[in-house]
């Protein structure tokens, strides 16, 4: 077989960039045009090269040559890359699966062989236009829940091939998908699965615990795809963030808000609580330490009076009547001294002198002499 | 000679042509139906590379895959009389390629029939059923009860439904704003409720720290009693202790200092009688008492 021989040849212009290997599905390479006007020419050299027989011809004919091994070469090989598998088929029926590298086929009519990227992660987004979240523009994300109420899903499906043979051959997204056109059984079934796992939840968990949802869709996606032999893989599904339509978003914020509002409240009063209550508790050992005071205050006292009693006392029993006639004058000395005195002898005749008492005026003249008393 | 080679050229010709419009490839997506002169001859399931008769027989090639048929949004009323718009989309699979050919032809007309199918089976199933079950409790058994209903016609015309499936049971554009009204009322009520719940524990956590303070400073006063009153006792001890070894001169001493005290200067006026033991000596140096008891 003619490229069995041309070890050389690889590293001719053939192996700049891949050629024209790189063209995906090489579904007939050159126009046929070409290679039979390459066919005629070189045969045309050949025959020249035979009667001349000269150096020029020779090379000419190596050339020639060299050219036919270069177009076999091209017809009978298939380039696969790290990240696809190729799919042979035989006459339209399948044949086998190309791993990655240099790999023989026989040419067009016979043989056709598909490279779909295996490894990548396909995303399909869904409620999304343009890259840019469309809060309630798109009409295709909105979706009912189990209670009745409406929320906006965006969200992003990633998939794989996973078996090539089944994506090319049992579902029409195949064909499509390498022409370089959307998923539209991802779609749609993704659409169909996120409403029907939107649908049995109520709006609550779909807004807060995303995980979940994202989980259960993935799982019910997985599921269907499985159920048309698709050989697609669902990596992962992601929504974005879940928001409730435009119209009442609103409302719904007013809840955060009121949240943090009970926040707030209760942290007031957890502070005018911790003000509180070490202040009550200051004023208690307030109270305390002054009943201490005055608990100590009224012993002392008592026992100083107690000890001057003691004291006057042992005075006292030494020359009791003495000491008792002292006291008692020195006492009504200093309350008489300084007092208002009237002395009204009633013997001597005294009965004629009424006690006359003019309390009113005896109030009057002490509350302008004294203003403080009383 | 130069005959007889154009006359091989053109025989060569001729058998080339032939070999070519004879063989035919059908591939690994599809499946083949052979006609005689218009006739159902065979059906060829298998792929390759197969032959017929040019210009006698000719093949009519069929799909083979799964293949997707997105029906037309419709709104149905439920069996509660509420207003659905639901987008289904539907799998399917040619199964019979001669009844198909024979009754649709082709795909578009395969899938205008499905689509009427699937619209009509749709309403009857949907019809009976409240937004409820189509939404969240019976979602797949009514997706499986069209799929059957539909896959019973679809016999007919040599297809099998694999799948049906609602892609989107919402509510028209019409009815949104009620459900968006309720939605909002809803909200409302939530947040009312967790402000006054803000609220309440608010006034708990006040009405805690209001008790607490009163109920410290009343322990704390109870004990102040105790404390004062066990002064107090001390004091009463230690003056019953002192005061009772001369009960009398403790009157006498404790007299005088009340007389001192309550007596104070300026704020008495005093009418004295002579008689008094304080001026006993007034008009008797020998100090005899005149007459007893006759004290302020």
């Amino acid at each position: 077989m003619p490229w069995s021989n041309q070890g050389g040849g690889n590293g001719g212009p053939w192996g700049k960039g891949g050629g024209p290997w790189g063209q995906g599905p090489s579904s007939g390479g050159q126009p046929p045009g070409d290679f039979e006007d390459i066919l005629k020419r070189g045969q045309d050299r050949f025959r020249q090269a035979i009667p001349g027989g000269g150096m020029n011809k020779g090379l000419t004919t190596l050339l020639v040559l060299l050219g036919l091994a270069a177009a076999a070469f091209y017809l009978c090989t298939v380039r696969v890359n790290p990240d696809e598998q190729g799919i042979v088929t035989r006459f339209g029926k399948f044949d086998r699966t190309l791993t990655p590298g240099l790999n023989l086929r026989l040419p067009y009519p016979i043989e056709e062989v598909y490279l779909p990227k295996v490894t990548k992660v396909n995303p399909t987004e869904i409620g999304r236009r343009g890259g840019v979240t469309g809060q309630g523009a798109a009409d295709d994300s909105l979706m009912l829940t189990g209670d009745e109420n409406i929320v906006n899903v965006d969200f992003v499906v990633n998939w794989q091939i996973r078996d090539a043979e089944k994506f090319l051959f049992n579902i029409r997204d195949g064909e499509e998908f390498l022409a370089g056109g959307d998923a539209r059984t991802v779609r749609d079934v993704a659409e169909s699965a996120v409403r029907e796992v939107v649908g049995t939840s109520s709006i609550q968990p779909i807004l807060t615990q995303r995980a979940a949802s994202e989980q259960a869709v993935r799982d019910l996606i997985q599921k269907t795809l499985d159920s048309y032999n698709s050989g697609i893989y669902i990596t992962q599904v992601q929504f974005l963030p879940v928001d409730p339509p435009s119209q009442v978003v609103d409302a719904f914020r007013d809840v955060q808000a009121a949240r943090a509002d009970q926040e707030r409240l209760q942290n007031e009063a957890q502070a005018y609580a911790n003000s509180q209550v070490p202040l009550a508790r200051g004023d208690a050992e307030k109270i305390l330490q002054e009943a201490q005071a005055y608990k100590e205050r009224v012993i002392a006292e008592s026992s100083g009076q107690a000890e001057r009693f003691s004291k006057i006392y042992e005075e006292y029993r030494r020359a009791p009547d003495v000491t008792r006639q002292r006291m008692f004058l020195e006492t009504m000395e200093r309350v008489f001294g300084s007092m208002d005195k009237i002395i009204i002898d009633q013997k001597q005749g005294g009965s004629g002198v009424v006690p006359y008492l003019p309390l009113n005026e005896l109030a009057r003249p002490r509350s302008d002499s004294n203003p403080g008393g009383q | 000679m130069r005959v007889a080679l154009t006359t091989l050229l053109v025989l060569l010709g001729i058998a080339v042509v032939g070999v070519y419009s004879s063989l035919f490839v059908v591939h690994q997506t599809e499946q083949a139906m052979v006609l005689e002169f218009g006739k159902p001859k065979k059906i060829i399931e298998q792929p390759g590379l197969n032959w017929l008769i040019p210009f006698v027989q000719t093949a009519e090639l069929f799909d083979r895959r799964n293949i997707d048929l997105d029906a037309l949004p419709q709104e149905v009323i439920l069996a509660d009389q509420k207003r659905i718009v639901v987008d289904t989309f539907a799998r399917y699979k040619i199964v019979d390629p001669l009844l198909y050919y024979q009754t649709v032809r082709n795909e578009s007309g395969a899938q205008a029939r499905l689509n009427g199918f699937i619209e009509a089976s749709m309403r009857r199933v949907l019809g009976a059923a409240n937004i409820n079950d189509v939404v969240r409790d019976k979602r797949q058994e009514l997706m499986e009860d069209i799929q059957a209903q539909v896959n019973v016609e679809a016999k007919g015309l040599g297809i099998k439904i694999i799948d049906v499936r609602i892609k989107r049971a919402d509510v028209p554009e019409q009815n949104r704003e009620a459900i968006y009204a309720r939605m909002r009322t809803e909200r409302q009520r939530e947040a009312a409720e967790i402000r006054a719940q803000g609220e309440e524990q608010a006034r708990r956590i006040r009405a805690t720290a209001d008790r607490q303070v009163v109920v410290t400073k009343a322990e704390a006063t109870r004990k102040s009693e105790i404390i004062r009153g066990e002064g107090d006792a001390e004091r009463n001890r230690i003056y019953a202790e002192v005061f009772s070894k001369d009960p009398d001169f403790f009157n006498f001493y404790r007299s005088m200092q009340a007389y001192e005290q309550s007596l104070k200067s300026g704020d008495t006026r005093m009418v004295l009688s002579p008689d008094s033991d304080f001026f006993r000596y007034f008009s008797n140096p020998a100090g005899s008492i005149p007459k007893p008891g006759s004290a302020p």
